[in-house]
């Protein structure tokens, strides 16, 4: 019983394994995903490559970042599934919330009145 | 056993909703989910409005405008408290009072430290022009960077609260379950900022 209650306990307060040594190697991917990200700004400055693929390399690499931060920061990965419902059901309205007012007034300029 | 790896007896309580989880930690990733929705909607903003700006004689250039390095040592600052108060809370759990209090107040000056040069960059776009009024570009950068400001500000203070609140018995179930919920706005603020940094900032 007791060590059902532990169990149980464990799992409710978000026991995880990772250890510091990992935490700061999640950190250090980070801060290289963000020199990249300013590079790629930097050396676009340049017209090096299109737009449109530096705003496609740039969502990618910032994906990566908030997907590391919300896997291994904030434990999701691998912590119970109701928490990941509640956020990435709202994240999913959010991102289509997003795209849809994009396609539907990207360039749009009488929105303002 | 050492003090610092005590618990405390009484403050073993938990809160179980029925699916089995803390439902203290279940209200703030609900809490979180709902702040995506509102943060998803300031950027929509930003982004909708962004040719509107463009149209108007009272345009003003984001690019003329937006410091990206300094823009860049606040998203390093923000990421570096995240690290910060990860370690907090394995530190917490581990029941290392020295390296919580170290790892917790580490999160707090990095909070205010971005705090601080988010004033500095608001101060620098007042005396450049940019204002709330000045222009639709100014009105939904404000709008949305200064909500976000204001989160960290907010987190701050709840750090803060915590750490006052635990640092006596940091590894209670309940202290540690404190730190955690605390940490996981904290983390949230993080990820509204690498969304802000390359959607506003970068794009």
């Amino acid at each position: 019983m007791a060590g059902h209650h532990e169990e149980h306990s464990s799992h409710a307060h978000g026991e995880h394994s990772h250890s510091d040594r990992f935490y700061w190697l999640v950190a250090g991917v980070l801060a290289v995903v963000t020199a990249l990200e300013v590079g790629l700004f930097i050396v676009n400055e340049q017209h090096l490559i299109a737009k449109w693929l530096e705003v496609t390399l740039l969502l990618i690499l910032s994906t990566i970042k908030g997907a590391a931060v919300v896997m291994f920061f904030m434990h999701l990965k691998g912590d119970a599934g109701i928490f990941k419902f509640v956020f990435l059901v709202p994240l999913a309205f959010a991102t289509t919330l997003l795209l849809s007012f994009m396609v539907l007034f990207s360039e749009h300029v009488g929105i303002a009145g | 056993m050492s003090e610092s790896s005590m618990i405390r007896p009484h403050a073993t309580t938990a809160h179980h909703t029925s699916l089995g989880v803390d439902n203290r930690k279940l209200g703030v990733w609900a809490f979180i989910g709902s702040e995506t929705l509102f943060f998803a909607t300031l950027i929509t903003t930003y982004f909708v409005f962004a040719p509107v700006n463009r149209a108007r004689p009272d345009f003003q250039d984001p690019r003329e405008f937006l410091d990206i390095e300094l823009t860049t040592v606040l998203a390093s600052i923000l990421l570096a408290s995240s690290l910060t108060m990860v370690l907090a809370l394995s530190a917490s759990k581990r029941g290392d009072r020295r390296w919580f209090t170290t790892w917790l107040l580490a999160t707090v000056g990095l909070g205010l430290a971005f705090i601080g040069g988010q004033v500095y960059e608001f101060n620098h776009l007042y005396h450049e022009g940019l204002t709330l009024s000045s222009s639709l570009f100014g009105t939904t950068f404000f709008v949305l960077t200064g909500f976000h400001g204001t989160h960290v500000a907010i987190g701050v203070i709840w750090l803060l609260s915590v750490f006052f609140k635990v640092r006596t018995y940091p590894n209670s179930p309940e202290n540690a379950m404190d730190v955690e919920i605390a940490g996981l706005y904290w983390h949230f603020v993080d990820l509204v900022w690498v969304a802000i940094f390359v959607l506003v900032y970068l794009i």
